[in-house]
């Protein structure tokens, strides 16, 4: 890990609603690990039969394209990115 | 009906006829079911990684479901490179593997590993069903998942346990995919119309959302000059004037100019592959872009466009074709330009005349592309003898050349064939192949034998690893590592030794004869081809450079095969 670049990427939030099942979360952190991004904080609730995931996120590559990835899992009912991250949230990594 | 039965049942309900599988401790259930299932073919490979590789030959020949069957552990670990291959490429397939009973799932038992784990990476979705309650309703979801949008492969992981317990669920409704409607067309077709210099840039997405006759009606229509990346070859047939073949690295000089100098490209059912842009800043750059395609997420990935047309493919090249017919474009000397480029910086290599000259690659290919028939199906492995398949052979379908082109995997061309021949029995199938890739897979030579199949085999041997030689030679100051096959085992008599009747041939005046033998031979059959070591692909452009860098075949200084490379 590079610090210099780590500072240097810019942060969103990120809020994800998911299925419950079988490696949820894997599958979610292996999409925004591979897209280029890394997790800075995570947040996690049950919500009926989804889980509703807060996070916050460090990358140089356009979000959108992450978000269209995440889209794109079966189980993934929403992704909303609010951007960029309040610095606090940035912080609080 | 346990488990295992209702995962043969819905093979039934949704006209599953054939399976590639390899059976083992966890999976034992399914195969105890399979002994009184009429139904279902199952094709036993030898070895897992043929069986995904198979099932995927099989869905690029049909359009179908491709199926692979394994056990849990060393079978399922065996099945992820055809996996990851099919995902790479969007294939549709279906992949089923036991798992340790769900009690001993984590506890380190003998064969288990993480299939789910493991995967996340190389499948669309996956499951490790923890209920056989759920088994009926993820069968229907998963095949739906696995050919709906873009394709890919869809893994069920399956408790030993799980397989063997009674289900009571009632199975459920087929899963229908809501038909894609067509979007809006007319900022597509306003700077269509507007552009002097358009180009048709078509990929692999044509035939995986079965749109090759929309899009042929197209491209005949609008009569606009095209481009093809490795997966598109044949979108265009092969008698389109306008067609410049094959673009990127090992792209046609015509090709890579046309994408050079056109002002709009016309993206249907491509990603922009690095091996087909060379280096993005250089690419496409005095060019608009409308990209067509049914991933959401292709579009914009690599390169901002102007408007993006996401959807039916077949929808939307109809609907552009009937306003091209009703006001054909107005690029006549665009055209007659592309036309000329084609002419003079397509793919000809000059045949050698010769008849006692050795034999080369792109020779031989140019006599196989004319003498088979034309329907049938090429499944190529990884290399040179690949690339030569694309240049040099002209395929009338996409569905008639299987090539691993995401994932570029050796020892894909014999499994895949294998698959073909089982999705067409009747069709001429040929795996062409390098000394290399064919001992990636050579133990399906028996696959081959058991069931008969007629397919012919041909190898270009160079005894070498000829594409990493070549690359060795031009950009590692011909500083040559662990490339030398010479050692290669004689394969005319490792053929025999599988039941195989096999031919050699060495010379120019031989390579007629040599595969008109094989074709007319009913059953399968070989024929061991050596080249020269020294051949390299033209033009080649540098990985990470731009297509403009193309660089062209040094000329001869005599006629002997070995070059000088400048
Ligand atoms: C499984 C796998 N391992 C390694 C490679 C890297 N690779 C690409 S082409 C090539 C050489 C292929 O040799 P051969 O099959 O003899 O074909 P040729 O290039 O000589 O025509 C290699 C090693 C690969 N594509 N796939």
């Amino acid at each position: 890990m590079n610090p210099t670049n780590k500072n240097a990427a810019p942060s969103y939030t990120l809020n994800c609603r998911m299925a419950q099942e079988a490696a949820a979360i894997e599958r979610l952190c292996q999409v925004v690990r591979i897209r280029g991004f890394r997790i800075a904080s995570m947040a996690v609730e049950t919500a009926g039969d989804y889980f509703d995931i807060n996070l916050t996120l460090e990358g140089s590559r356009p979000v959108a394209m992450l978000q269209n990835q995440l889209e794109k899992l079966h189980t993934v009912a929403e992704v909303v990115v609010k951007q960029p991250a309040a610095k606090l949230a940035r912080h609080s990594a | 009906m346990n488990g295992a039965q209702h995962i043969l049942d819905a093979f039934h309900r949704h006209h599953i006829g054939t399976v590639f599988g390899y059976p083992g401790g966890c999976i034992m259930p399914l195969y105890d079911a399979l002994v009184d299932d009429v139904g279902v073919e199952h094709v036993l490979c030898r070895h897992e990684q043929a069986c995904a590789l198979a099932a995927d030959g099989y869905a690029r020949a049909s359009g179908k479901l491709g199926v692979c069957i394994a056990t849990s552990g060393p079978g399922a670990t065996n099945l992820i490179t055809g996996v990851a291959n099919a995902h790479r490429d969007s294939i549709p397939m279906l992949v089923i593997t036991g798992q340790v009973a769900s009690g001993m799932i984590g506890t380190d038992a003998f064969q288990e590993t993480d299939v789910l784990g493991m995967t996340l990476g190389i499948v669309k979705h996956s499951y490790l069903v923890d209920s056989a309650e759920d088994i009926p309703a993820i069968m229907e979801e998963a095949m739906a998942l696995a050919q709906s949008g873009r394709p890919g492969p869809v893994w069920i992981d399956i408790p030993k346990d799980i397989l063997l317990t009674d289900v009571k669920t009632p199975t459920p409704e087929q899963t229908q995919t809501p038909s894609a409607s067509t979007p809006d067309l007319s900022e597509a077709l306003a700077m269509l119309r507007e552009a002097k210099r358009p180009l048709l840039y078509s990929g692999g997405g044509v035939s995986l959302a079965n749109a090759e006759d929309s899009f042929r009606a197209f491209a005949e229509a609008s009569a606009m000059p095209g481009v093809a990346t490795l997966k598109g070859i044949g979108n265009a047939g092969k008698h389109n004037p306008n067609d410049l073949g094959m673009l990127g690295m090992h792209g046609s000089r015509a090709a890579n100019r046309a994408v050079e100098e056109c002002d709009l490209l016309f993206i249907v059912g491509a990603r922009l592959d690095d091996r087909a842009t060379g280096k993005l800043d250089g690419f496409a750059p005095n060019a608009r872009t409308i990209h067509i395609d049914a991933d959401a997420a292709e579009i914009n990935k690599l390169r901002a466009t102007d408007v993006a047309l996401r959807g039916d493919l077949s929808g939307i090249l109809t609907a552009f074709t009937h306003e091209m017919e009703a006001q054909p474009l107005a690029i006549d000397d665009w055209r007659t330009q592309c036309q000329t480029w084609r002419t003079t910086g397509g793919f000809q290599a000059a045949d050698n005349e010769e008849p006692l000259a050795p034999i080369t690659g792109p020779a031989f290919i140019r006599q196989l592309s004319r003498i088979t028939p034309d329907n049938a199906i090429i499944a190529c492995d990884v290399g040179q003898h690949q690339m030569w398949v694309a240049q040099h052979y002209h395929f009338n379908h996409p569905r008639h050349h299987l090539t691993s082109g995401g994932l570029g995997t050796m020892g894909y061309g014999l499994p895949a064939a294998i698959g073909a021949q089982f999705a067409d029995r009747q069709s001429t199938v040929i795996n062409v192949t390098g000394d290399g890739s064919f001992m990636m897979n050579a133990q399906e030579l028996a696959t081959i034998r058991r069931y008969n199949l007629p397919l012919k085999l041909i190898i270009l041997d160079n005894q070498c690893l000829g594409m990493v030689r070549q690359q060795q030679e031009l950009f590692y100051n011909n500083r040559e590592s662990q490339i030398d096959l010479d050692d290669n085992p004689d394969f005319v008599a490792m053929a025999r030794a599988f039941d195989i009747p096999s031919l050699h041939i060495e010379r120019t005046d031989q390579i007629r004869r040599g595969i008109e033998t094989i074709l007319a031979y009913d059953g399968p059959m070989l024929l061991h081809v050596a080249i020269s070591r020294e051949e390299n692909v033209w033009p080649i452009v540098k990985p990470g450079a731009s297509n403009k860098e193309m660089i062209d075949e040094p000329k001869r200084t005599t006629t002997a095969k070995k070059e000088q490379v400048a």
